[in-house]
């Protein structure tokens, strides 16, 4: 079963909720996006970023203020949800407790009014499809966390929508399934090439997802690309904050020349991308990601590619194949992450150590 | 949704159910309220009369007094019931026997009540006169009145209160415990606190069933002591004097509306009780609230309360199967002759419309509890306070407004079996609308939403996944549908004809012609009939619950 991915577009879409006795909250402002066809995007942020409210009003479960909304050519703002040709995963499943397994997927289909022959052929392949061949006849009271929501994806897709919707999908599941089926997600979304919009707020299970992901805050879109391109050149603070770990530490710039600028850091210097605006002497923070530090002796010079600060261990987290420091640095603390501890040792709480940084690895937070 | 009467759907059914309600409840209170404020031209002749007369004075003070102490004895009973069925570690079958006592009163004919303490403590009666030789007990007036209904309606309060003493999570408790509370100061310090709620509203519902209640003092209040209820229905029966009845309502309606409100808004201010079902059954721990005097005390109050219920059932038995109880007790088994040869109309007609409602109200209680739990439209909250009116209001008021609105065309319906129906329709749906709601709160609305999002409109929704999960409140509601049709008299006494009578009237009939024989034959039957139908219908409950359905509440909640 294959379906050719329809393209999906957002246009200036917000949604105001009112609050009794007090002004209405913008739940979700002015959002544009286009999901290119077959394209997994996510809608990333932290709870009330407007994530959802997005989510629903894609579905059209809610009706935006603003804006409108296209599944490929067609304008669906006003199209009521039953019309809209989409496949949604709740986060708590949603599955109808009182019909089997078969019957839940076979819902869709039954209101499509697909002849029972076909019915029967595509559940059993959709069942196949989600690795629950023989569930059809169990209640989904009988199945594991894990089962429901394979089943709630096999109800969603076994319609062939024009996209698929999944809110929070995983995160009821606990901590190893969570990635198994997240994996799980991604090749049957890939396998079947359907454009989906994708909504959570754990950034590992949308950077293991997503094609591209778009970071959200307070009903805005904060930053779209890539993983990587959200993770290297994160474009504002919460951004860098949200994407990973982060160190952001202020710097001055000392020259601009060619493209490049140098910017004066612990006593030594790095050289990065010029931002438009930086002149000698402007301030502005620079993003070094904690792998990127590394613990050295207190007594260690800075090399030439390197720069380096001397501080005090304040704090260590042991979690097998990393550590994580929080290092005290003139008054600021900053985060490292040492691989490999059983090979390269720890080091304890209260030493004194060097922290070096790699020229190279050191960005600046752009902010355009 | 912004705009949600686009839908297809919603917006007929809403349509549909405001006309409903607009005909068969609103319009006949709005001809009540004309003829008690409308003499060619605004008039307050018709109320101004009626309180300078005694009687109706001293009812009005009679009913508001009489309403007050059979709440709080009700309320105290019911207490008593609740803390010992659920606290008390009392085993199983004592438990179903309590609560199968319990429920007689509430399935009962009207009158039995009253029959029976007639029969137990009247001028003649076997523990008064023939058990103690007693002559002077006067069981007409107040106390005779007091103690039937609070007999009554102490059952109404027993099952609010045992929900909600259920409910109150042992963790609580057993925390107060833990800090070193001993079983006197947690009851008053935290399970009384928590149960208070619960208490109140107990209270309310069960002094606005005593309000309403118009058989037990026509049987037992006698001349002294008139209520509003029976005084409304001698001024219309009696006198013929319209005005006169419409205008006694007024004075019954006012206190009736206030404790109606009064019990809604306690309950939304404190979001039903503090109570909260999170639905999770942790290691629930063995309650040991209650000292070993303190169950000792309630077993010997609940016990003789279920003594005297059993004795005055026993004493109705007895009467319907000897010639004349008291007076010639050879058996004989006339009564039952007469049930089933001259009685058997009303047995037919009763029995055809009580099955007539139930489809019909347990699909308006189930249409209207959907509307009003998920669905967003203008008047919403209107509509729900609208449709609960009839059930509010005491049946002698919503028995004569409808005399006023349906006697004559266009819409000459009076006698006929439709009105009965729409009668119980429109004043017992209720319990099945609440018992949606119940079991909507349940449910995820993502349950719907997912129906949705495959591609099914609301009513395809409604149809293949709202009915089935509301199974059990379907089911508890037309139950209820059934047992008041059988057993409701107060506003349909004013509705029936010779083409379509009730037994209810039948056993009326007997008492009123000293055949209390025949009376207590009639009852006999009919709870016998409604004890089958809560059985069936308890069976079919224990198969609905046994799948993946949440529970429906009790039967008979609400």
């Amino acid at each position: 079963m294959t379906t050719t991915g329809t393209r999906l577009q957002i246009d200036h879409v917000s949604k105001r909720f009112s609050r009794v006795g007090q002004s209405t909250l913008a739940a979700v402002d002015d959002v544009s996006l286009v999901v290119e066809p077959g394209e997994l995007l996510t809608l990333l942020g932290p709870s009330g970023c407007g994530k959802t409210t997005t989510l629903r009003m894609v579905a059209g479960f809610e009706q935006p203020d603003d804006g409108r909304i296209y599944i490929g050519d067609q304008d669906v703002t006003e199209l009521m949800v039953y019309r809209r040709g989409i496949g949604f995963v709740f986060q708590n499943y949603a599955l109808f407790p009182h019909l089997t397994v078969f019957e839940n997927v076979a819902y869709g289909l039954k209101v499509r009014r697909v002849p029972g022959r076909d019915v029967d052929r595509r559940v059993s392949q959709v069942l196949e499809l989600v690795g629950l061949p023989g569930y059809e006849r169990r209640f989904p009271n009988q199945l594991s966390g894990g089962e429901q929501q394979r089943v709630a994806v096999a109800r969603a897709v076994v319609v062939e929508p024009r996209l698929l919707l999944f809110d929070e999908p995983l995160s009821n599941l606990d901590a190893k399934l969570r990635v198994q089926m997240r994996a799980e997600l991604s090749r049957l979304q890939k396998q079947l090439a359907i454009t989906t919009v994708y909504v959570t707020h754990d950034q590992d299970e949308a950077m293991a997802i997503s094609d591209r992901i778009a970071v959200m805050r307070q009903g805005r879109i904060a930053q779209i690309g890539t993983a990587e391109e959200l993770y290297r050149a994160p474009r504002s603070e919460f951004v860098a904050q949200f994407i990973g770990r982060v160190n952001l530490v202020e710097g001055r710039v000392l020259d601009v020349t060619g493209g490049r600028m140098t910017v004066a850091l612990w006593g030594g210097s790095v050289t990065v991308a010029a931002e438009p605006g930086c002149a000698p002497g402007t301030r502005l923070s620079l993003i070094l990601r904690p792998e990127s530090l590394t613990l050295v002796p207190e007594t260690t010079k800075a090399g030439a590619t390197d720069v380096l600060v001397l501080g005090t261990v304040r704090s260590r987290t042991f979690l097998g194949e990393k550590v994580e420091y929080t290092v005290e640095v003139a008054g600021a603390l900053l985060h490292v992450v040492t691989y490999d501890p059983a090979h390269r040792g720890v080091v304890d709480v209260g030493a004194r150590v060097g922290v070096t940084c790699s020229a190279a690895a050191a960005r600046p937070l752009t902010s355009s | 949704m912004r705009r949600p009467l686009r839908d297809p759907v919603l917006l007929p059914a809403v349509l549909l159910v405001w006309a409903a309600v607009a005909l068969f409840v609103l319009y006949p209170l709005v001809r009540l309220l004309i003829l008690t404020f409308w003499n060619e031209g605004p008039s307050l002749d018709a109320v101004t009369g009626l309180v300078r007369d005694w009687t109706n004075r001293s009812a009005l003070i009679n009913s508001l007094a009489l309403a007050v102490l059979v709440g709080g004895a009700g309320t105290a009973l019911g207490f008593a019931f609740a803390l010992l069925t659920v606290r008390a570690n009392l085993p199983g079958w004592a438990r179903r026997a309590i609560d199968a006592v319990v429920l007689l009163p509430l399935i009962s004919p009207p009158f039995t009540a009253a029959i029976a303490l007639i029969f137990a403590l009247g001028p003649r009666g076997l523990i008064s006169y023939h058990v103690f030789g007693l002559t002077k007990v006067n069981i007409y007036g107040l106390w005779g009145t007091l103690l039937s209904e609070t007999l009554t309606y102490f059952p109404v309060a027993y099952l609010t209160l045992k929900a909600v003493i259920a409910n109150i999570d042992p963790n609580l408790e057993d925390s107060a415990f833990s800090l070193g509370a001993r079983r006197w100061r947690v009851f008053r310090t935290v399970t009384l606190p928590l149960a208070t709620p619960g208490v109140a509203n107990a209270f309310l519902l069960v002094s606005a069933a005593s309000l309403a209640d118009f058989a037990t003092p026509l049987i037992l209040a006698g001349t002294k002591f008139p209520v509003l209820p029976t005084q409304a229905f001698l001024q219309i029966t009696g006198l013929y004097d319209m005005r006169g009845g419409a205008a006694l309502c007024f004075l019954l309606l006012v206190p009736a509306l206030a404790i109606f409100i009064g019990q809604r808004q306690w309950i939304e201010r404190r979001g039903g009780s503090f109570v909260t079902v999170t639905g999770k059954v942790g290691a629930t721990t063995r309650v040991k609230s209650l000292s070993p005097a303190a169950v000792v005390a309630l077993g010997l109050v609940c016990g003789l309360v279920v003594t005297l219920v059993l004795i005055c059932y026993l004493l109705i038995a007895a009467a319907s199967l000897v010639r004349g109880l008291g007076a010639d007790n050879t058996l004989s088994f006339a009564h039952y002759a007469h049930v089933f040869s001259g009685g058997l109309k009303a047995v037919r007609d009763t029995l055809i419309i009580a099955v007539l409602c139930m489809p019909i109200g347990g699909l308006f209680a189930v249409v209207l509890g959907f509307l009003v739990a998920r669905t967003q439209f203008p008047g919403r909250r209107a509509l729900e306070f609208a449709a609960m009116m009839n059930y509010a209001l005491p049946g002698t008021i919503v028995g004569i407004a409808y005399l006023l609105a349906f006697n004559d065309p266009p819409l000459a319906l009076t006698g006929t079996a439709f009105i009965l129906v729409v009668c119980y329709v429109f004043r017992y749906s209720l319990a099945g609308t609440r018992a949606t709601t119940a079991v909507l709160a349940q449910i995820d609305p993502a349950i719907e939403e997912a129906s949705a999002s495959l591609g099914a409109r609301r009513d395809v929704t409604f149809r293949r996944v709202v009915l089935p999960l509301v199974r059990p409140a379907l089911l508890a509601g037309m139950t209820v549908l059934f047992i008041r049709a059988m057993t409701a008299i107060s506003a349909t006494i004013f509705l029936v004809s010779l083409d379509w009578s009730l037994v209810t009237v039948r056993i009326l009939e007997g008492i009123t012609n000293l055949e209390l024989g025949q009376a207590s034959a009639f009852s006999m039957l009919v709870i016998a009939l409604v004890y089958l139908a809560v059985a069936v219908a308890s069976f079919a409950m224990r198969r609905l619950n046994a799948g993946s359905l949440g529970q429906a509440g009790t039967l008979l909640g609400g």
